[in-house]
């Protein structure tokens, strides 16, 4: 019998490493002369975009295309330190660094067109620096060629703190951490009550990440993290014995195909953050997070079972089905 | 991987030859989707490879009257696409179609199927169900036949001879309106070995009286073969959810050797009824379901 | 052609040129491509054909380069990554998947996108279910599949 079920699952996450364990990201900006950037950070951009975004903060101060901009990859020879991709914190407090670093570029930059143009209200945008009452201009380029011929200050460094102070360990009071995503998602299973094996129907995902700088990279990382559940909740199992991981190959982890995704529907929030760049938050690890305890929900919803150990495969859940059935049909059977 | 040789012959008597001279310690590689991580894990240490792929004699789909001759080297690809195999053996497509993903497919073999013998094959208990044979040849011995029921009845240890090649299936098409259905269970939906799979081969008079009937559980016990006493309690009859449950209960009875029977058995039993109660129905048009009509 | 004890000359078709290289009978297609050829856009995985990193095509079908052995790819036609797109010149699919965010850390990239132009060749207005279906064989972690099948859909059109 196949029987349906939805389910929910909430999560809030707290961005960063936290308990005052240091937290902070460094990040260069170097203008050219032909008015061409270059960004040099040690954050790692392993796929979920930060690279993008990082370009995306200089074109959208210094009104510059993105092909302008160079993003130099974490080099330990030649790019400071941002701190590890990982607590879902790199477009916060690695953001927050490229963002630093170039709002200094861009005081200088105004400092040298304000004295070339003589105006003070000026505008960075379509690669000019314009002035808004007059209309005088300057084209980027021009502004780098001249900044380098006055010797202006063309690196910058910016820098961000995300370390926080720490919780007190007796009374759990403090600050664990700078800021919190939330989500919740939502899910639909069927699960076949005869083989134990749960299809994922649908899944809702709504996440509150402060301002969706890219909103495709956030759908993507979304998508990733639900999937990633999935196989969380459902398929993936290692055994240690005695304490060690046998060795396991890939035929056997089993992780999600193509053929076991279901719908996903991201419903990005948008509550900024005044501490982000532009009020943005992370959204790496929230992605995963709500997904299995969505399923499970809503698997209790299908068959009236609470699972409490992962991953509820068709071996483990038709086990418990099995066993309910048994304690439902009474002592006379 | 332990060095070997490697040998692509011109013509299937070179590869008999080869296989003769070198029998003890050759393997055959087609496909190789089994025989390489084999290979790769250090289970098998062959020094000698005999590559059969490329052999025109071994492949091939052709009607002879009313069989269908299947080469071996024809991948489950090859079967999915092929309209002869459509029409008169759907049973192969469908178990076909739950082999591995599209590169396993593309590559992956019938003979394969059957001559690593592994218990949870996906498509050589269809073949049994179908009741093929299977052609054998070696340089000795010449020409054999033996039922695809007889091809493996230890895990991975086919019953061919050290020097022989299988070079033909043999398979009789489908009587119209006969049906078949096959479901395979796995933990997901692509790239997953089988927990169990069943092949049903059925057909009834115009009275609804089942003729004829095979049954073919595979994953299930060491090796594959037909279930004949459950067969015998529906053959005959006229069909209703007590005579399901019966030939249930016998052909359970019959399984030996069911590795995690707490999960295999129960589960089959579930398949088995909804999987036949699904070919009996009038109104089985269902498009997961097969049918030779 | 046995070249000398240990190796045999393996002559080849990769992206359109022939190609003879000595190879180990023991060695698959997989490891001639990225060690003795230099093509490395073709990935190595799992090398037990459960991952589809090393998709190739070979004489038109979607294969595991690493369930291939080298000298079963005499006389084959291959094409790698490298052989779909250049930097100049993207394949379709290459500029659909980068439009619509089906990359992320992209060592699936290459293998799907060589199970997807197989596919496509023969399937060009393919449903949403035969799309899934055709990239079963390739695992990814990172993107969940929504934007990668999006993304082929887009392609075909």
């Amino acid at each position: 019998m196949k029987k349906r079920g939805i389910g929910i699952g909430s999560m809030y996450y707290g961005l960063g490493y936290g308990y005052s364990r240091p937290d902070i990201a460094s990040a260069t900006i170097e203008l050219c002369e032909d008015g061409s950037l270059i960004v040099r950070t040690g954050a790692v951009d392993f796929g979920q975009g930060s690279d993008t975004l990082f370009c995306q903060i200089v074109a959208e101060e210094l009104g510059v295309a993105p092909d302008d901009i160079q993003i130099v990859t974490p080099d330990t020879a030649t790019t400071p330190d941002a701190g590890p991709t990982s607590a879902s914190r790199v477009a916060y407090v690695g953001g927050n660094a490229v963002l630093n670093a170039t709002l200094a570029l861009k005081q200088t930059l105004h400092g040298v067109a304000e004295s070339i143009l003589g105006e003070k209200n000026l505008v960075f945008i379509n690669r000019e620096v314009r002035a808004e009452t007059s209309g005088k201009w300057i084209s980027f380029t021009d502004l780098a060629r001249a900044c380098h011929l006055r010797g202006a200050q063309i690196v910058e460094t910016g820098w961000f703190n995300n370390t926080t102070d720490d919780v007190d360990p007796y009374t759990a009071q403090g600050d664990a951490y700078a800021t919190y995503c939330w989500a919740t998602q939502l899910a639909e299973v069927e699960v076949d009550t005869e083989t134990g094996k749960v299809e994922v129907l649908r899944v809702v995902a709504a996440h509150d990440v402060g301002r969706a700088l890219n909103p495709s990279m956030v759908e993507a990382q979304i998508e990733g993290g639900v999937v990633m559940g999935i196989g969380y909740a459902l398929t993936e199992e290692i055994k240690q014995k005695k304490g060690y991981t046998p060795k396991i190959s890939l035929g056997e982890y089993m992780i999600p195909t193509s053929l076991d995704v279901p719908s996903i529907e991201s419903c990005i929030v948008e509550i900024p953050v005044s501490t982000g760049p532009y009020g943005a938050k992370g959204v790496g690890e929230p992605a995963l997070i709500p997904t299995a305890p969505a399923i499970l929900n809503a698997i209790c919803d299908a068959i009236g079972i609470r699972i409490t150990e992962l991953p509820a495969n068709p071996r483990n859940l038709h086990r418990l089905i099995q066993e309910k059935g048994k304690k439902t049909m009474g002592p006379e059977n | 991987m332990q060095n070997f040789s490697f040998y692509s012959p011109a013509s299937l008597e070179d590869a008999l030859i080869y296989l003769s001279d070198h029998a003890e310690t050759c393997k055959i590689i087609a496909g190789g989707t089994d025989l390489i991580p084999n290979l790769r894990d250090e289970k098998l240490h062959p020094r000698h490879m005999l590559n059969v792929l490329e052999l025109e004699e071994l492949g091939g789909i052709s009607e002879i009257e009313n069989t269908i001759r299947i080469g071996p080297t024809t991948t489950f690809a090859e079967l999915i696409e092929t309209a002869l195999i459509n029409r008169f053996l759907p049973l192969l497509v469908k178990s076909s179609s739950q082999v591995g993903g599209p590169q396993i497919r593309n590559r992956g073999t019938i003979g394969g199927n059957i001559c690593t013998g592994s218990p949870a094959a996906d498509v050589l208990p269809a073949v049994i169900a179908l009741d093929g044979e299977l052609e054998l040849r070696s340089k000795k011995n010449g020409t054999r036949r033996i039922a695809a029921s007889e091809a493996v009845q230890a895990p991975y240890n086919p019953n061919l001879g050290p020097d022989e090649l299988l070079t033909g299936i043999f398979i009789h098409k489908l009587k119209p309106g006969t049906r078949c259905a096959y479901e395979k269970v796995a933990t997901r939906n692509a790239m997953a070995r089988a927990f169990m799979n069943l092949s049903i081969v059925l057909q009834r008079d115009e009275e609804g009286v089942i003729s004829d009937v095979r049954i073919v559980p595979g994953a299930m016990m060491a090796f594959a073969r037909r279930i004949t006493v459950a067969e015998e309690v529906l053959a005959g009859k006229k069909p209703d959810e007590f005579l399901i449950a019966k030939a249930a209960e016998t052909l359970l009875g019959d399984l030996k050797g069911v590795w995690i029977p707490d999960y295999k058995i129960p589960v089959f039993r579930n398949i088995f009824k909804r999987l036949l109660g699904e070919l009996l129905s009038e109104s089985c048009r269902n498009k997961e379901r097969v049918y030779a009509d | 052609m046995q070249i000398d004890e240990n190796k045999t000359l393996l002559r080849m078709c990769v992206n359109g040129n022939q190609v003879a290289v000595a190879v180990k009978p023991t060695w698959t297609l997989l490891r001639v491509l990225r060690e003795e050829l230099g093509l490395t856009g073709t990935k190595k995985g799992c090398e037990q054909g459960d991952c589809g990193a090393c998709t190739v095509i070979m004489n038109g079908k979607a294969v595991n380069a690493c369930l291939v052995l080298a000298l079963q790819a005499e006389s084959k036609e291959i094409e790698t990554i490298e052989g779909l797109g250049t930097s100049d010149k993207l394949h379709p699919l290459q500029e659909s998947f980068i439009k619509n965010g089906a990359v992320q850390c992209g060592f699936c990239t290459p293998g799907t996108l060589m199970s997807a132009a197989a596919f496509l060749r023969e399937t060009p207005n393919p449903k949403i279910d035969e799309i899934k279906r055709a990239i079963s064989g390739n695992l990814c972690r990172c993107t969940g599949y929504v934007k990668i099948i999006d993304a082929i859909e887009k392609a075909s059109k």
